[in-house]
C-alpha cells in the first residue's frame, strides 16, 4: 500500500461518483429533487397561524347582540362563520366533517348580557383532529377579550392585566419557528441516508473489495466518495438559508462563523453515522431502513423540530440528549432569532462535538475493521 | 380457488418470511413507530420553564407563581444571575413573569396593577399556549384572593372537545400511524419483491411459465395485501388495548375502507416496480411517492392551512381520504355521508392505480 493521502486519488474517486449520481435517474432524483420537495412542504405546508377556519354557528338567540358576536368571529379573519342550516343539529357537522368548530348562542343570550348578567357561550370542537382544534383554541383568548370589551356593558376592570411581550418572534410567525429547524431536518435525512446508501452499494457489488485492493487507500475511497454528497448537502443548507432570509424574512441575529461550525459538526456526524450503517449492514435495502429508524424518524419527532421535547415523557427526553438533531435545533434557533453567542450556545455546541467524535471514531474503527483484516 | 394463484401465494409468504430483515419491517418497525407516534410526540405544551421576578414581600406574586407550578403546566426554571431577558435568550427559561416594581399586592389594592410577562416566542406553539395558561391560573388565584370580587368573566366560553375530551394525541396520531404502515407494506414490499424476480431474472422464467399476466400480478400483490391486512388488525388492537382508542363505528366500514385503500397501494407499488430495475431504485421511488403524501394526508399538519396549490394535490391523494375515514369511523362512529363519499373517491383513484398498473404490468411482460 502506498503512504500518504493523494487527493487526486481522492478526487477521482469523488468523479467517479458524481458520474454515478448523474447516471441514476432515481439517485439525481432523490439527492436534487428531495431537498427541494421538503423545503417546499414544510417550509409553506406547516403553518401554525389560523387562516379562516370554517366555523359553523347557531345562532338561537336572534338578537343584535348575538349577531354582534358571531360577526366578532367573522372578521377577526381568523374565522369564517356560516350559519348552521335550519333543520341540522350541530354535532352532525362535525360528524360529517363540515366543520370544526360549532359555536352556540342559546336563547337570552342578548337579554342576559344587557342585565349584566353573565352569559355562555357554547363552542363544540372536532377532537378528532388535534392538529386544527389545538390551533383554534390558541386563538381564542384574544377573541373572549374582544367580546368582552366588544359586548358587555359592564366590564369587571381586571384587578390584574397580563401584558405578554413575545420576544425574538413578536408577530408569532411560524415560518420563523418552522424554518430555522427545517435545514436541520433536511440535512439529517438526506445525508444520513445517501451516505449509507452509496456506500452500502459498492459493499453489496463487491466493487469495494476491488477498490480496496487498487492503491488507493480506504481514508481516500471514504472522502472521495462522501464528498460530492457533501456539497450536494452543503449547497442546500445555502439553499435553505436564502430561501430562509429572502422568502421567508426570516431574520439571522447570531454569528455566521458558529452556524458554519455548527453546519459542519452536524454534517460529518451525519455523514459518519451513515458509514457506519453502511458498514453494518452491507445492504442496501437494509441500510436505508436502519437510516429511516435511526436517521429519519428521530429527526423528524425527536428533535423538537415541532414536537416539543418538554412533552414528551421521561425517558424520550432522555434519549433527546444523546441525538444529535436535537443539539443543532437548539443551535440552528439560537442563531437566527435569538442573536445567541457562544456562552448560551455551549451546551448544544459541545454536545455536538462530543457526539461528533464518537460516532466519527466508531464509524472510522468500524470501516478499518473492516477492510484491514 | 385457482391452484396456480394459491401456489404463488405460498411461495410469496414463503419468501417473505423467512427473510429476517422482511420480519423486521414488517413486526419491528411498526412498533417502534407506534411507541414514537402514540407515546412519545404529543402536540400539547407541558412543562414549560418558568420564571419569576418579585419583591420577596409580595404575597399575591409568589402565590401566582406557586399556582402556575402547582398546575402541572410550568416547571420551575433554573435561573442565574442577570436580568429576565437574558434568561430567556440563554435558554434557561421559557417564559418569565415580572411583577411590578412597587409590588403585586400594593398595586392591585391601590387599583390596577400590570403583570409583565416575557415569552420564549421562538416556539410559536408554546408560546401562545404560556399566555393562556397564565391567564388562567391568574383567575385563579384572583377568585382566591378577592373572593367578593366579582371575577367572573362576563361573556364564558364553554369550549368542548367531541370525541376526545381529553386531546389525547394518540387518538389523533394513531390513525395515522395505520395509514403510513398500510402504506409503507404494501407499495415497498410489492414493488421490491416484483423487482427482485426482475433483477435475480426469475421474471423470464414466470413469464415462459403457463400462467396468464393476470394469475402472475395477482399472486404477486395478493399476499401483501392479505399481510398489509393482518397487520392493520394488529394496530387496531395495539390502539384498542394500549391506547384506548375506541372504535365507535361498523367494523365492515373500517375493514372495506382498508380494503380498497390497499388496492389502490398495491397499484402504486406495481406502478413503482415498473419503472424501477434494481430494488434500491424501487426504494427511493417509494420514499418519493410516501413523503408527499404523508405530508398531504392531514395526519401530523391540517391540510386547510396549506397553500391552494398544496391543497388541490391533496385532492388526489387517497391517504387524505383513508385518514378522514379511518378518524371518522373510529373516533366518530362512521357517519354515513363521509364513509360513501370518502370511499367513492377511494374507489375512483383505486380503479385508476389498478388500470394503469395493469397496463404497465402488461407491457413490461410482452
Amino acid at each position: 500500500m502506498t503512504g500518504g493521502f493523494y487527493l487526486s486519488r481522492a478526487a477521482s474517486m469523488a468523479r467517479k461518483e458524481i458520474r454515478h449520481i448523474l447516471r441514476d435517474p432515481f439517485t439525481l432524483a432523490w439527492a436534487v429533487g428531495l431537498p427541494i420537495v421538503m423545503m417546499l412542504f414544510f417550509g409553506y405546508a406547516i403553518d401554525f397561524n389560523v387562516r379562516e377556519v370554517r366555523l359553523v354557528a347557531a345562532d338561537r338567540d336572534h338578537t343584535r347582540a348575538s349577531r354582534e358576536l358571531l360577526s366578532l368571529f367573522g372578521s377577526s379573519r381568523f374565522f369564517r362563520v356560516q350559519p348552521l342550516e335550519a333543520g341540522r343539529s350541530a354535532p352532525a357537522d362535525l360528524v360529517q366533517e363540515k366543520t370544526k368548530g360549532v359555536l352556540i348562542v342559546e336563547p337570552g343570550f342578548g337579554r342576559d348580557l344587557g342585565a349584566g348578567r353573565p352569559v355562555q357561550v357554547q363552542l363544540l370542537l372536532d377532537g378528532a383532529d388535534n392538529s386544527t382544534t389545538g390551533l383554534i383554541v390558541s386563538y381564542f383568548a384574544g377573541i373572549q377579550q374582544l367580546a368582552w370589551k366588544r359586548l358587555a356593558l359592564a366590564v369587571p376592570r381586571a384587578p390584574v392585566a397580563l401584558v405578554t411581550r413575545y420576544l425574538f418572534n413578536p408577530e408569532l410567525n411560524s415560518h420563523w419557528f418552522v424554518v430555522p429547524g427545517l435545514a436541520v431536518v433536511v440535512m439529517g435525512i438526506l445525508s444520513i441516508i445517501l451516505t449509507a446508501l452509496t456506500v452500502a452499494r459498492e459493499w453489496e457489488t463487491g466493487s469495494m473489495e476491488l477498490l480496496l485492493s487498487t492503491p488507493v487507500r480506504p481514508l481516500e475511497i471514504i472522502l472521495g466518495k462522501l464528498a460530492p454528497y457533501l456539497g450536494l448537502v452543503f449547497a442546500t443548507v445555502v439553499f435553505i438559508y436564502l430561501m430562509a432570509r429572502l422568502q421567508f424574512g426570516v431574520p439571522f441575529r447570531g454569528s455566521h462563523l458558529t452556524y458554519l461550525v455548527g453546519v459542519i459538526l452536524f454534517l460529518t456526524l451525519c455523514l459518519a453515522q451513515g458509514l457506519l450503517i453502511s458498514v453494518l449492514t452491507r445492504q442496501q435495502t437494509v441500510a436505508v431502513q436502519v437510516s429511516f429508524i435511526s436517521g429519519l424518524l428521530p429527526t423528524l419527532l425527536l428533535s423538537g423540530f415541532i414536537f416539543p421535547i418538554e412533552s414528551m415523557p421521561g425517558f424520550f427526553q432522555g434519549l433527546t440528549f444523546i441525538l444529535p438533531p436535537r443539539w443543532f435545533v437548539t443551535v440552528s434557533r439560537g442563531l437566527f432569532l435569538k442573536g445567541a453567542g457562544l456562552a448560551e450556545l455551549a451546551l448544544p455546541l459541545g454536545m455536538l462535538t462530543l457526539l461528533n467524535l464518537l460516532m466519527v471514531g466508531a464509524s472510522l474503527r468500524a470501516f478499518k475493521r473492516d477492510v484491514e483484516p | 380457488m385457482n391452484p396456480t394463484l394459491l401456489g404463488f401465494v405460498r411461495k410469496e409468504f414463503i419468501q417473505t418470511l423467512r427473510d429476517p430483515r422482511m420480519r423486521v419491517l414488517i413486526f419491528l418497525a411498526p412498533i417502534l413507530q407506534l411507541l414514537l407516534f402514540g407515546y412519545a410526540i404529543s402536540t400539547e405544551v407541558r412543562n414549560i420553564r418558568l420564571a419569576a421576578q418579585y419583591a420577596p414581600q409580595d404575597v399575591l406574586a409568589r402565590r401566582l407563581e406557586e399556582r402556575a407550578l402547582r398546575s402541572g403546566w410550568f416547571l420551575p426554571a433554573a435561573v442565574r444571575g442577570g436580568d429576565p431577558f437574558a434568561w430567556i435568550q440563554a435558554g434557561q427559561a421559557d417564559a418569565v413573569f415580572i411583577a411590578p416594581a412597587r409590588g403585586l399586592t400594593q398595586d392591585v389594592q391601590r387599583g390596577g396593577a400590570r403583570v409583565q410577562v416575557l415569552v420564549d416566542a421562538t416556539n410559536v406553539l408554546r408560546a401562545r399556549a404560556v399566555e393562556r395558561y397564565l391567564q388562567a391560573v391568574l383567575q385563579e388565584v384572583l377568585a382566591e384572593a378577592f373572593p367578593g370580587a366579582q371575577t367572573a368573566p362576563p361573556i364564558a366560553f364553554d369550549v368542548r372537545m367531541l370525541y376526545n375530551p381529553a386531546m389525547d394525541t394518540a387518538f389523533f396520531l394513531v390513525p395515522g400511524v395505520m395509514v403510513m404502515l398500510l402504506c409503507i407494506i404494501t407499495v415497498l414490499l410489492t414493488s421490491m419483491s416484483l423487482v427482485r424476480e426482475k433483477e435475480l431474472g426469475t421474471f423470464e422464467t414466470l413469464i415462459s411459465a403457463p400462467v396468464k399476466n393476470w394469475e402472475i400480478l395477482l399472486g404477486k400483490t395478493l399476499p401483501f395485501m392479505l399481510l398489509s391486512m393482518v397487520v392493520v388488525h394488529l394496530i387496531l388492537l395495539a390502539a384498542i388495548v394500549i391506547f384506548g382508542l375506541p372504535m365507535r363505528g361498523a367494523y365492515w366500514k373500517f375493514l372495506l375502507a382498508a380494503f380498497l385503500f390497499v388496492c389502490t397501494t398495491v397499484s402504486v407499488g406495481t406502478l413503482i416496480s415498473t419503472i424501477a430495475r434494481r430494488q434500491q431504485q424501487a426504494m427511493m421511488a417509494t420514499f418519493l411517492f410516501l413523503f408527499p403524501a404523508i405530508m398531504l394526508s392531514g395526519m401530523m399538519f391540517p391540510i386547510e392551512n396549506m397553500p391552494e396549490g398544496l391543497i388541490l394535490v391533496a385532492y388526489l391523494n387517497p391517504l387524505k381520504y383513508m385518514l378522514t375515514l379511518l378518524r371518522n369511523i373510529l373516533l366518530k362512529g362512521g357517519d354515513d355521508w363521509v364513509f360513501w363519499t370518502n370511499l367513492a373517491a377511494l374507489f375512483l383513484i383505486a380503479l385508476v392505480a389498478v388500470g394503469a398498473s395493469f397496463n404497465r404490468f402488461r407491457q413490461t411482460l410482452n
